[in-house]
């Protein structure tokens, strides 16, 4: 006997609605991930995908294209954003969440809001202005992972906050009236509660310090072959080499630059399914116990 | 002083100094710490922002921010009107499009999908699509649609939809996942729908992390170059039509200018940057305060 | 669902539409649209940065002349606009290099018609405390910039500048981190001039030795320099001149060592040759005072112009460039065409079919 009657049709409707909405979705997703790869056949074909990963040589005039150090630099400036990023984000989502006063929440939001809406653009040329010229940084590794830090800490600060916010009140309190420090609370009812989100939170700050193009371009050094962990040496990143190298290409050189955007969904993807292992990991431990 | 009457306690209330307490005491600093520390290159910024901007911005109010923008780019002068148009339109169109599919997707992933392979086929190309360098994007939308209907601001604005859809699905699915089963379980026990509990219990409980994932992908809208590049063409003079001509933002006219050599266009660069941080700015806090109405 | 209202009025005031152009090839892309406004006409155009400035201030003075014309010109690099064209997205393009062979097949649009429309110089600009004049000839410059020169006072360069007191100071070389005309005319030059010193190849991109810096745009390299002691690098000349960057002098086919001058650039300029087609390089020109790194770049139209009205106002455009237009650029650090190759091109609009 169905005692919705005519809530039923609603129901239905938007149950379409969103399955329209996520196919609509897909489709999209994956029409680009779909047309990149079929662009980056040609390259692929011609000089055959593990040469093409492992090769350190990028010379569009001899037509050899070695992805290695681009990915080197990918990760590597990703690497010392995350490292940078990560610290600094908790300690502020925890900071006005849980430490500081009430009053001070809003205005702490607002300061993260202002760093997010700088354009990716200002924070490429304030870094070559003040850290590659004025810190002596120059134009390097280390620059564009200082910039990239400070561009992903407001992404995942903001939703740490709103991931940490969700820890039921009962539960923190449960911590606190068993004698635990604000620091131990923190540790015991806030983090096994948030970090699910946490780990989504910091995999969007990821993705976008190994996805930006302009201020990433403006402050490595786009230099060829540098694979080494002298963070001060310049080097290059695929959305970096992309950029500077596209408008001038031609249809191999293309090819060659559209496979590091397929590479680089690969390597998202790696990253991802890396961290999920993780927290599946820890929560199973935690359960266990 | 001890007096008749007082109360005798053998313990003090207070706690005890020990190691753990001072632990704590030391993790609190560390946080106010970082907040420190990150609004250092923040303060800097803006500094640079307004010492450098400020004036071209505000000089004969309001004309930088309603004349035309100069053909000649070495000349000084205002404006950038025609960019602050371009960004509305752009940044406005993509969030149309991007906000509400991007919720409603991450609906049915959550609510509706759970782990049938389609949900799981969605989600995965959710998360690989996070990283996708805005130039790429780019190319995208020049395939897809410049090449077939010319320079207009739509195609900028499906460019820019494209880098934010993954961002708010992302951050609405995770903002959902942590929405209490009990309030679902008691909305439908009262006799709602499924439809109904997600629109009247669940959403609203998520509202403000959802609203702060949005606000982040619209932040970044508004500043990206890479897309609009290839979706735009070029235009100085005001462009009011969304589906038609080539037009400008903000966000490209700050990388023009600010590669070109002249001061007379580094400083229109900075001044657009200036506006910029302003105008997107202002939105995220009317947003925020639209949110609060959600907070208990 | 108030987004729900305000995405369909946006949509209905957009609803001022898409004519689409009249003709177009089969199958092909139509052109952008025409602006709503009776007898307006929008033309657009991408490419060379090189010759932006001239572009803009045609602009102005072209479309103060007749109103009732827009043009745009976006930039982005020879490389887009040449891509641009071949894909019919905008009207006409800027390149500093043809289109090779193999591309000529994509163009959507049929033949094209180079168009020559202006000189410039491709300045070496450095910073050297205490050398205030520097005289390099292209085989030391090709050692330079390949970093088998590594000191200012190596004897190659004490060789070119006779009497002139080097300091020890390390170079450093700054190039172009973004694909560019003007990389692949200045590496042309060491390729061709450079005696068999240049093993790096002549193009848009070029696989820099490690130990360079590189920045976007020829502002870009013009900053590295003007904050790195001891820098030296290829820069436009107007960039050099905006930036107060010092250049060398630099020796020319005929052996004498010149400077970057609207004299010495049109010099160049006399000395070419020049194919049926328009096309030409100015490198390394012949003459006693031309400038060595002298380049040239071209608009590109289709032919067939598949749109009466934007096909007219291209033409006539193009016309301004190569005529009333070229009083604009010495004030810019252009040097104009010179007559024969002006002649050659004003004869060439007759084949643009509107």
């Amino acid at each position: 006997m169905d005692l919705r009657g005519k809530r039923a049709y609603a129901d239905t409707a938007f149950r379409w609605l969103v399955i329209g909405a996520a196919s609509l979705v897909l489709l999209i997703l994956a029409y680009i991930a779909v047309s990149m790869t079929g662009r980056a056949l040609p390259v692929l074909q011609h000089m055959g995908v593990l040469e093409f990963i492992k090769s350190k040589r990028w010379s569009p005039a001899d037509q050899l294209f070695g992805a290695l150090p681009f990915i080197w630099g990918t990760l590597f400036t990703a690497a010392i954003a995350v490292a940078i990023a990560v610290p600094i984000s908790l300690g502020v989502a925890l900071f006005v969440t849980q430490i500081a006063p009430r009053r001070w929440r809003m205005p702490i939001v607002y300061v993260m809001d202002l760093l997010a809406v700088v354009p990716s653009v200002v924070f490429g040329l304030w870094g070559v202005m003040v850290l590659s010229q004025h810190f002596h940084l120059g134009r390097s590794f280390m620059t564009a992972g200082i910039i990239l830090a400070i561009m992903i800490t407001p992404i995942i600060t903001s939703l740490a906050r709103e991931v940490i916010e969700t820890t039921p009140q009962n539960e923190k309190e449960a911590a606190l009236a068993l004698g635990a420090t604000k620091w131990e609370m923190i540790k015991g009812a806030v983090w096994p509660h948030s970090k699910g989100g946490l780990v989504g939170a910091v995999m969007l700050g990821l993705g976008r310090a190994m996805g930006e193009t302009i201020a990433v371009a403006l402050v490595i050094g786009s230099s060829l072959g540098q694979i080494t962990l002298h963070a001060l040496s310049p080097g290059n990143s695929m959305p970096a080499v992309i950029a500077n190298e596209w408008g001038e290409a031609d249809d191999l050189h293309k090819s060659a630059l559209i496979a590091l955007a397929v590479l680089l969904f690969v390597i998202t993807i790696a990253v991802n399914l890396v961290a999920n292992a993780i927290v599946q990991r820890s929560i199973a431990r935690s359960r266990g116990k | 002083m001890r007096h008749p009457g007082d109360p005798v306690l053998a313990l003090s209330l207070r706690p005890r100094r020990t190691w753990r307490t001072v632990k704590s005491w030391l993790m609190s600093v560390a946080m106010a710490g970082a907040f420190v520390l990150i609004s250092l290159p923040l303060l800097a910024i803006l500094w640079a922002l307004f010492s450098k901007g400020a004036s071209v911005a505000f000089s004969h109010f309001p004309a930088f921010f309603t004349k035309e923008i100069p053909v000649v780019s070495r000349r000084p002068g205002p404006g950038m009107g025609p960019a602050i148009l371009g960004t509305l339109l752009v940044t406005g169109g993509a969030t149309l499009i991007a906000v509400p599919l991007g919720i409603l997707g991450a609906v049915y992933l959550h609510e509706y999908g759970g782990k049938s392979r389609f949900a799981r086929l969605v989600r995965f190309m959710a998360m690989v699509m996070t990283g996708v360098p805005s130039i790429v994007m780019g190319l995208f939308v020049y395939v897809v649609w410049t090449m077939k209907y010319g320079y207009s601001a739509f195609g900028g604005a499906l460019g820019l939809a494209c880098l934010m859809l993954p961002v708010v699905i992302g951050s609405t699915e995770t903002m959902l996942r942590l929405v209490p089963n009990q309030m679902r379980e008691a909305s439908l026990a009262l006799g709602a729908t499924k439809a109904r509990t997600i629109l009247t219990v669940v959403l609203p409980a998520a509202a403000p992390g959802i609203i702060s994932g949005a606000l982040l992908a619209v932040a970044r809208a508004a500043g990206e170059t890479a897309p609009l590049l290839f979706a735009l063409g070029a235009a100085t003079s005001y462009n009011p039509h969304f589906f038609d001509q080539a037009n400008t933002a903000l966000s490209v006219q700050i990388f023009g200018n600010a590669m070109s050599s002249f001061t007379a266009a580094q400083d229109r660069a900075w001044g657009a940057a200036l506006t910029l941080v302003l105008l997107t700015f202002l939105v995220t806090l009317v947003a925020r305060i639209f949110t609060a109405r959600f907070k208990r | 669902m108030t987004w729900l209202a305000i995405l369909s009025v946006a949509l209905i005031s957009s609803c001022k539409k898409n004519q689409p152009a009249t003709g177009g090839g089969s199958g092909s892309a139509s052109a952008p649209m025409v602006t709503s406004g009776g007898g307006a006409v929008t033309i657009n155009g991408s490419g060379s940065t090189f010759q932006k400035a001239f572009q803009e201030s045609a602009i102005e003075a072209f479309t103060k002349a007749n109103p009732n014309i827009k043009i745009n010109y976006g930039g982005g690099g020879s490389g887009k606009g040449r891509q641009d064209l071949a894909d019919m997205v905008v009207d006409f393009a800027g390149a500093d290099a043809p289109y090779k062979d193999a591309d000529l097949a994509k163009n959507k649009g049929g033949e094209i018609l180079y168009f020559p429309i202006l000189l410039g110089a491709i300045t070496l600009s450095y910073n050297l405390d205490g050398v205030d004049k520097l005289q390099l000839s292209p085989e030391t410059a090709a050692k330079i910039f390949q970093r088998d020169i590594k000191k200012w006072n190596d004897p190659a360069i004490a060789a070119d500048n006779p009497g002139v007191k080097l300091p020890a100071t390390d170079i450093v070389v700054a190039h172009r981190a973004d694909g560019s005309g003007t990389t692949e005319n200045f590496t042309a030059w060491l390729d061709q001039a450079g005696g068999g010193n240049w093993k790096l190849k002549s193009g848009a991109t070029v696989e820099w030795p490690a130990d360079t810096q590189a920045g976007q745009g020829n502002s870009g390299v013009a900053q590295i320099i003007t904050s790195t002691k001891g820098a030296i690098g290829y820069v436009d000349q107007s960039d050099a001149k905006a930036s107060g960057l010092h250049y060398a002098t630099v020796k020319n086919a005929a052996g004498k060592y010149i400077e970057p001058t609207a004299d010495s650039v049109s010099a160049a300029g006399a000395g070419i040759d020049v194919k049926d087609n328009l096309l030409f390089s100015a490198i390394n020109a012949k003459g006693d005072t031309s400038y060595p790194i002298t380049y040239q770049t071209w608009v590109i139209v289709y032919a067939k112009q598949t749109d009466k009205d934007k096909g007219a106002a291209v033409k006539n455009y193009i016309k301004y460039l190569i005529t009333d237009g070229q009083k604009l650029l010495p004030e810019l650090d252009f040097a104009p065409l010179p007559k024969p190759l002006q002649d050659k091109a004003v004869a060439q609009l007759d084949k643009i079919q509107v």
